[in-house]
């Protein structure tokens, strides 16, 4: 069974959407959202393996959503929008798939056939991920769990990110968040403008950095303004002292 | 440039002409034809450039030609006498160093004679002046004409678009096509509802005022159709003094504001949102104010295109008289129109 998430903040577009995905003997909707936040907590939560995503909802946008999640465990996601012209040509040219607001029976199923033929390969869904973290500011704000909810933080608050298997550690001045995803993934969504990797398993925001003091063999003590120390391995220095602009 | 061409080849053909006719004239030699046509020939070119310096300044009067011919031609009772000074002084210069004299009429009659040629010659040449700069006038006027027409329908273009955002369609359409799976009366009573609104918007290019019992009809039929959209998300309030119905607005004037009270507060919130609209006489001034929760107004909050239009168009139809603001009120964005009761400065 393919399962389908289904976003759309109004209540007869949801309707519309369901009707033709629940006609389809090898689908079955997995669960609504009203709102992105909602959608992303259920791509979270449920698994699903498409996601239908609505463009314009509240809190998140359908593309702000997409951009939070991780490219190789992401949904497919088939966009859906009324009317966003810059969106539609960014969908064209990255082979993303999409509906336009009205579509009709066909139009739909065509869609839906596209996503059976795709669910076999990744590659539909880094795209999808890549193309929203381009279209959006993903580099400025993350979405993180808060006990059963999820909320966003201004990337500029985070210190430092700790790889722990596939989870990440995000570590603000007041506190700390887990995330599974992988700190590659989530360095490729943040950017390389504000955080560098240090060593294998963590990555420091270039702000927080307060001092750096040679150790053996190349190595270094990076101290943070918190006062906490990290250790920078030789592999990853150059990199950093390049960006510090030393 | 094409008028220099003309006037070298006319002086041109005199001067050839004279020859010729001196080749034929044993008691005349060939350069004294050059000499009569020549002094003329230099004479006039000095009046055509005075004429052609203050062609710039005459050409306001190009529509009304005699105005136009009288102050080019008022000027000859100065050049006429000047020219045939100028001229014979030079002819009877040159053939007193030929040593010979010049044989001409008596000066009365070389006077009268000259004069009644000179007004025929500039005749002539103003003639065909007139014709290049009232062409070239009509030219750039054309041209002139078409740039405001194509700027004047992209301006109309631009408030029509304005008016109602290509979003608002493809959504309504979008909730239509999946009520008519639930509900074929309500989606009927929907595309009823689109086309009325899609034959305001469409009018209202035309007819610019509308009184204001159509604009709060126009600006129900756009809430049906959000509120279709959004149901359990908004609740609408509207209130309107009987006694002001039929003021006239401008048409579509206060859509803008229902739209922002919708894209603001409903479509960016995920609680219900109140929205009121309310149409009262305050003093001189007819008062229409639109408020919804569920937002309030950023610290960098800058107007959009809708509300500027909105502005724009207060400020042209009505000067300093009506006045538009935007600002928080209580837990809601109000967004609040003063427009003067008397009607409009036109």
């Amino acid at each position: 069974m393919i399962r389908v998430l289904i976003a759309d903040d109004e209540a007869p577009a949801r309707g519309k959407l369901e009707r033709w995905v629940a006609e389809q003997p090898d689908m079955q909707v997995a669960g609504y959202a009203e709102d992105g936040l909602a959608a992303a907590q259920g791509i979270e939560q449920l698994h699903p393996d498409v996601a239908l995503l609505d463009i314009q909802m509240p809190g998140l946008s359908g593309l702000e959503v997409a951009a939070q999640l991780e490219e190789s465990s992401a949904p497919l996601i088939v966009f859906v929008t009324a009317f966003d012209e810059h969106a539609v040509k960014a969908f064209e040219l990255n082979a993303v798939d999409y509906l336009l607001k009205p579509y009709d029976k066909d139009r739909l199923l065509r869609a839906l056939q596209r996503v059976r033929e795709r669910l076999g390969g990744g590659e539909g869904r880094s795209a999808a991920v890549a193309m929203a973290r381009a279209q959006t500011a993903s580099s400025e704000r993350l979405l993180v769990p808060d006990g059963e909810r999820l909320q966003l933080i201004d990337t500029t608050s985070i210190e430092w990110l700790e790889a722990d298997d596939n989870y990440v550690h995000v570590h603000t001045a007041a506190r700390r968040y887990l995330l599974r995803r992988t700190l590659q993934d989530l360095l490729l969504q943040l950017g390389g403008e504000r955080f560098v990797r240090i060593h294998k398993s963590a990555a420091v925001n270039l702000s927080a950095i307060a001092a750096l003091t040679p150790l053996f063999k190349g190595d270094y003590e990076i101290e943070l303004r918190n006062g906490r120390g990290l250790r920078l391995s030789r592999r990853y220095r150059d990199v950093l002292f390049a960006r510090m602009g030393r | 440039m094409a008028l220099f061409w003309l006037w070298g080849l006319f002086w041109l053909l005199m001067i050839t002409t004279a020859v010729q006719d001196a080749l034929r004239n044993p008691a005349i030699s060939w350069w004294e034809p050059v000499l009569w046509e020549g002094t003329s020939a230099l004479a006039a070119s000095c009046w055509l450039l005075l004429a052609m310096r203050a062609r710039e300044r005459y050409a306001q009067y190009l529509e009304r030609p005699l105005i136009w011919f009288g102050h080019h031609l008022r000027w000859l009772p100065l050049i006429v006498p000047t020219f045939i000074v100028a001229v014979y002084a030079v002819r009877h210069g040159v053939y007193g160093l030929a040593g010979r004299p010049y044989p001409h009429p008596p000066w009365l009659w070389v006077f009268i004679y000259e004069t009644l040629k000179l007004v025929l010659f500039a005749s002539l040449w103003l003639g065909i002046l007139f014709g290049f700069d009232s062409y070239a006038q009509w030219q750039s006027q054309r041209r002139r004409l078409l740039e405001v027409q194509k700027a004047l329908s992209e301006a109309q273009l631009a408030r029509l678009q304005g008016q109602l955002r290509p979003h608002f369609f493809f959504n309504a359409l979008n909730t239509i096509s999946a009520l008519m799976h639930v509900d074929v009366a309500r989606a009927d009573r929907l595309v009823a509802g689109l086309g009325d609104l899609l034959h305001i918007s469409l009018r209202s290019g035309e007819q610019e005022m509308t009184p204001l019992r159509e604009e709060l009809r126009s600006l129900e039929l756009y809430a049906q159709i959000m509120q279709e959209r959004f149901r359990d998300r908004v609740t609408l309030n509207w209130y309107a003094d009987p006694a002001i119905l039929d003021t006239p607005v401008p048409a579509l004037l206060l859509q803008p504001l229902l739209e922002n009270a919708f894209r603001h507060g409903v479509e960016r919130s995920t609680v219900a949102v109140h929205i009121d609209v309310t149409a009262r006489a305050e003093g001189h001034s007819l008062s229409v104010v639109v408020s919804n929760t569920g937002s309030s107004l950023a610290a960098d909050y800058r107007e959009g295109v809708g509300l500027r239009n909105c502005r724009e168009r207060l400020s042209i139809i009505y000067g300093a008289g009506a006045a538009l603001r935007v600002q928080d009120e209580g837990g809601a964005v109000a967004a609040r129109v003063l427009i003067p009761l008397a009607g409009g400065k036109r």
